[in-house]
């Protein structure tokens, strides 16, 4: 069974926040309006984190793509009294609204900060509303919500296999939406079980590591160092 | 026991959720899981249509996903996402391009054709039919043209390029005025530097993917640049695309933008010394004789001392730098250390391929051109011109011309009238259009008072400082007409509201411009049926010239847009070369057999190549010929010229026929704001720069930039850009100034302080952020937002710098100095 991984590579990364804004249209995730976004209530399944370091004019910033590390020891599937945060058997870990009692334990207790909380019913303006992504429902007030690596995308690709008799290839048919329109590339997925994919080739390489790795999450997401 | 969700949320919001043990939470939790129904969006039948993005010039193509509603029947456009097809975007889109449907379905559009109802600037309209708006259109014009004022019609165009262009330009000309006005600023200056120094009139295109040594000057290569996409693409290919090698990048400019965060090297330096710097670097390269001797032998005019046909002697590049521009003294004025200047000039002269770019950042200074070609210099010193790595010129594709204008008696009378903005003359002798100077013909009546204006995808009134600041000078024209799909700031001034279709609704050729070698030629195809009662500008124009009968009626031949499209597109069919767009694999293949000689298209009649064309997105011809030196020098010499004998004969030319009113050459550089004199004029040299403000009283420096998800005047509205503004901060909806900490701290402003920015043009109101990436005696604006109108999202966010920006431009090519406004903070 393949075990889905990202790799995130920062050398490549520009920070352009193309993922965040195909994330934010794959998944109907709302557009919160700025008074809540000052309350520090945006939300954003993948985001870019800039990190500063240094002093004028020795300054060093890196972008961080941070979408949900996917951990396959994931703290929120362990707190979750409802059974709503689940790791499915390919390692993917998912939200299943429809459980969800909005506790927000999850919110408390991912290191990552990938879970989001939806705090007022998500409104659109008519218009904009005929743009959502019929592939996804709409989540009410009161649940929490957050990147499941587009787990729709792995449906649909096991569908089409499914139809050829076979297993969904370990790159290039199942591709979340933040990788699909990365343009530098940064971002790529694959069965990290695979010795053949890109993405379990990189994952192993000199450049990867994982964030915050000692805290013993085992998370699926590999970044790239820089140079 | 029966909860409601909010009852149950409003307890579990304590402790007691806790205390109240697992056992019961589940429960609950199972009974929400049994009750709750998801809201689902409309399900229904899945299409895919190619396309280009139209969120910026970048050209990208995309494919739009379409849900055919089982219940509604209705077609909804529901995902973008690049094409891979496409050479530009190759399946990949930046974050405006996923937001285009935003654009489709911006709640704020415009939704037919209006005439105003209130006063101008109110934004009242009432909907009139089509038939009318045409009608009053063809009316005003005709009166106009009849009383021999054709030339009085202005047309202000923002990025546009391909058959709408040349059929804005065409009408112009059937019609008899000579007042097409570009608000796409920046190119003026970059086509200017190709111009003066290899002698063709197009922006600078690169081929960055095979650089291995990127010097960029203040060029907003990861910001929104000219091809964002492509340029993130490329930027990516320098740093892992070939294994075991890395690319360099350098950046050198005030601030420590996007690029400069992911550049190897980040420069810091004064405002508007980018020249002075490069020429510093010259001098390192000459002395040291790691210049590409070949090439500046060969191929160069002007870098030794020469002397012309009457044996006078002039002054060569080598001992201009040589003489001029000492590392010690380009330090002193630049604020750049010395071994800075020369290990950098020695590691792009020891890289190849190795580039300089100076896009945005060094043009936007009262000495922007001269800053170019300084740096466009360096790029001749080691021989980065029209090979793999370097500069390159965009090829075009063949697209079939459209038949000769016949020029009645009006057009001729109107197209011999002076511009309005006085672009060619002695106020601005390379400029093609300035729009910049139109207040000023507007206040004072001169050269002629302007009857009428259309507006194409151009927003004067948010992206013109003086019109910023005084939006009534528009109302001195009589009849104003706005052909934006969507309300702006200068859509509020028309008389007539005559809406576009979005570009997902309409036929479109896309012709990528001055971005790389080959040629690119995208279609723009309805992706649905327009949502409104809004009209292609394209056949708008038509039924224009059509009512106006005669000469102009008969240079309109067509139906509609798509006819001339489809005839335009016949001669690339017919070109016997390139290929539909296709993927990479299927592109090798074809073209190891063109190599053998065998052109094999995919297409026998035009029909199939139509419908290959529309269902891959476009047409490319991957070939471009690199070394092709005759092509690429058109210069009096033949080659590159560092002596610009182009810039000589025009200026020359001016000051003869100016002979007679007794302004010499002197006085023309006089009034150009050009200190050099003698051949240094007509040299890269460094123009000490021009600021607005006193520095005593403003004794900061304004920058501005485009961050990436706000594309110039129309993204704003988009409210998945506006939580996006600026990945430095992450800060949703927020446009700061960013300011120097150490200057922050004698000023006594604190991080998130509200604050005014003030210059002697006017203030701002908003939030300052310390950053410690920007020099002390600098700060930053970003450009895109603080609308007055533009949508509800638009209006309630972000500030405009426009706003600030004082009246000085580089003269020579009327390029507004976007960077030449001192300011003041205090806290508000
Ligand atoms: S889309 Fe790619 S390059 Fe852009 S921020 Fe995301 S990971 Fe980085
Ligand atoms: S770079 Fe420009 S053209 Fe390309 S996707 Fe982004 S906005 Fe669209």
């Amino acid at each position: 069974m393949a075990r889905w991984g990202m790799v995130i590579d920062l050398d490549r990364c520009t920070g352009c926040q193309a993922c965040v804004v195909a994330c934010k249209a794959e998944n109907n995730v709302p557009v919160v309006a700025p008074s809540q976004a000052q309350a520090g209530r945006s939300m954003h399944w993948m985001t870019v984190i800039p990190e500063v370091e240094g002093e004028f004019p020795r300054v060093r910033t890196r972008f961080i793509p941070r979408p949900c590390q996917q951990c396959d020891s994931p703290p929120c599937v362990k707190v979750c009294p409802v059974q709503a945060m689940t790791k499915s058997p390919e390692g993917i870990v998912s939200h299943v609204f429809a459980r969800c009692i909005g506790c927000r334990f999850c919110v408390q207790a991912c290191p990552y900060g990938v879970t989001y909380f939806n705090w007022q019913a998500p409104t659109w303006p008519a218009d904009l509303r005929e743009a959502l992504n019929p592939d996804f429902a709409i989540r009410p007030t009161g649940v929490v919500e957050m990147c499941d690596f587009c787990h729709h995308h792995l449906q649909h690709a096991r569908e089409a296999a499914r139809a050829e008799g076979r297993e969904v290839r370990g790159e290039g048919e199942y591709t979340p939406a933040c990788i699909q329109a990365c343009p530098a590339r940064a971002l790529i997925f694959g069965d990290l079980d695979d010795p053949t994919t890109e993405a379990s080739h990189l994952a192993r390489g000199p450049r990867a590591y994982r964030m915050l790795e000692e805290l013993g999450t085992s998370p699926k997401v590999f970044y790239l160092k820089e140079g | 026991m029966k909860l409601s969700r909010r009852g149950f949320l409003g307890w579990s919001g304590t402790l007691v959720a806790a205390a109240a043990g697992c056992q019961g939470i589940r429960a609950i939790g199972d009974l929400q899981a049994a009750t709750y129904e998801a809201e689902v969006p409309p399900q229904g039948i899945e299409g895919w249509v190619a396309s280009v993005c139209q969120q910026c010039p970048g050209g990208c193509g995309i494919q739009v996903r379409t849900i055919t509603g089982v219940q509604d029947g209705v077609k909804r456009a529901v995902k973008i996402q690049g094409n891979p097809y496409h050479p530009i975007s190759r399946g990949s889109v930046c974050p405006k391009g996923v937001a285009g449907l935003q654009a489709l379905y911006d709640p704020d559009r415009f939704r037919g054709p209006m005439k105003r109802a209130g006063a101008r600037g109110q934004g009242q309209w009432q909907p009139i039919s089509w038939e009318e708006a045409v009608a009053t259109v063809v009316q005003r014009l005709r009166d106009l043209r009849a009383k021999g004022e054709a030339h009085t019609l202005l047309l202000m165009a923002g990025q546009v390029r391909g058959l709408m262009q040349s059929l804005l330009l065409r009408f112009l000309e059937a019609y008899g005025s000579p007042n097409y006005l570009s608000t796409a600023s920046g190119c003026e200056a970059s086509r200017q530097t190709l111009f003066l120094t290899q002698g063709i009139a197009e922006p600078i295109a690169y081929d960055l993917e095979n650089s291995a040594y990127i010097l960029s000057f203040g060029a907003g290569l990861l910001e929104a640049g000219w091809s964002p996409v492509r340029q993130a693409r490329a930027y990516s290919h320098l740093r892992q695309g070939t294994p075991g090698r890395r690319g360099r990048l350098v950046q050198v400019e005030p601030r420590f933008s996007v690029t400069a965060a992911k550049a190897d090297e980040w420069i810091p330096l004064r405002p508007g010394t980018d020249g002075a710097l490069a020429l510093a670097m010259a001098h390192v390269i000459v002395s040291e004789g790691l210049y590409e001797k070949e090439f500046v032998e060969a191929w160069t005019f002007g870098f030794d001392d020469w002397q012309d046909a009457a044996g006078t002697s002039h002054l060569g590049f080598r001992s201009l730098v040589m003489n001029d521009y000492r590392p010690e003294a380009v330090s002193a004025l630049t604020g750049v250390p010395i071994q800075t200047i020369v290990r950098v000039a020695r590691e792009f002269a020891a890289t190849r391929p190795a580039v300089a770019l100076a896009e945005r950042g060094a043009g936007f200074h009262t000495n922007g051109l001269y800053n170019r070609l300084a740096i466009h210099a360096l790029n001749a010193l080691v021989g980065s011109i029209e090979v793999p790595g370097g500069t390159v010129i965009q090829r075009r594709p063949p697209l079939t011309p459209l038949p000769p204008v016949t020029r009645d008696a009006a057009a001729l009378r109107g197209l011999a009238a002076p511009r309005i903005d006085g672009a060619g003359t002695v106020k601005s002798p390379l400029a093609s259009s300035v729009v910049s100077a139109l207040p000023e013909a507007l206040r004072t009546g001169s050269p002629y008072r302007p009857k009428a204006l259309f507006l194409y995808y151009a927003n004067p009134v948010y992206s013109v400082s003086e019109f910023v600041r005084h939006p009534e000078l528009l109302d001195a024209i009589p009849f104003i007409v706005s052909f934006s799909p969507f309300p702006d700031e200068s859509s509020r001034h028309a008389d007539l509201i005559l809406p576009d279709h979005t570009s997902l609704e309409r036929w479109q050729d896309d012709p990528i411009e001055a971005t790389w070698g080959p040629a690119v030629l995208g279609l723009r195809q309805p992706v649905l049926e327009p949502r409104h009662q809004t009209r292609h500008t394209g056949d708008v124009l038509i039924q224009i010239a059509q009512g106006l009968s005669g000469t102009v009626a008969a240079a309109f031949p067509w139906k509609e847009f798509s006819e001339a499209l489809k005839e335009g597109v016949r001669g690339v069919a017919g070109a016997q070369g390139g290929l539909i767009m296709t993927t990479p694999f299927e592109e090798a293949r074809q073209r190891r057999q063109a190599d053998a000689g065998f052109w094999l298209p995919t297409y026998k009649t035009f029909d199939e190549f139509w419908s290959q064309v529309a269902e891959r997105g476009g047409w490319w011809d991957p070939a471009y010929s690199f070394g092709n030196r005759e092509r690429a020098f058109r210069t009096p010499s033949g080659k590159f010229e560092f002596f610009f004998q182009t810039l000589r004969q025009r200026l020359e030319a001016l000051t003869r026929r100016g002979a007679a009113s007794g302004v010499g050459l002197d006085g023309l550089l006089d009034a150009l704001g050009i200190q050099a004199r003698g051949d240094r004029v007509f040299l890269p040299h460094h123009e000490p720069p021009r600021f607005v403000g006193e520095e005593k009283e403003y004794p900061l420096h304004l920058i501005m930039s485009k961050p990436m998800s706000l594309a110039g005047t129309r993204t704003a509205n988009q409210p998945w850009l506006g939580e996006i503004p600026n990945v430095r901060t992450s800060r949703p909806w927020e446009i700061a100034v960013e300011i120097n900490p150490e200057s922050a701290h004698k000023l006594g402003i604190r991080d998130g302080d509200e604050v005014w920015l003030e210059s002697p043009g006017g203030r701002l109101r908003l939030r300052a952020r310390l950053y410690q990436g920007i020099a002390p005696e600098v700060v930053h604006v970003p450009f895109g937002s603080g609308h007055a109108a533009g949508g509800r999202f638009a209006e309630a966010w972000g500030a405009n710098p426009n706003r600030l920006i004082g009246g000085e431009a580089d003269r020579l090519t009327g390029t507004p100095a976007l960077f030449a406004t001192r300011v003041r903070i205090t806290r508000a």
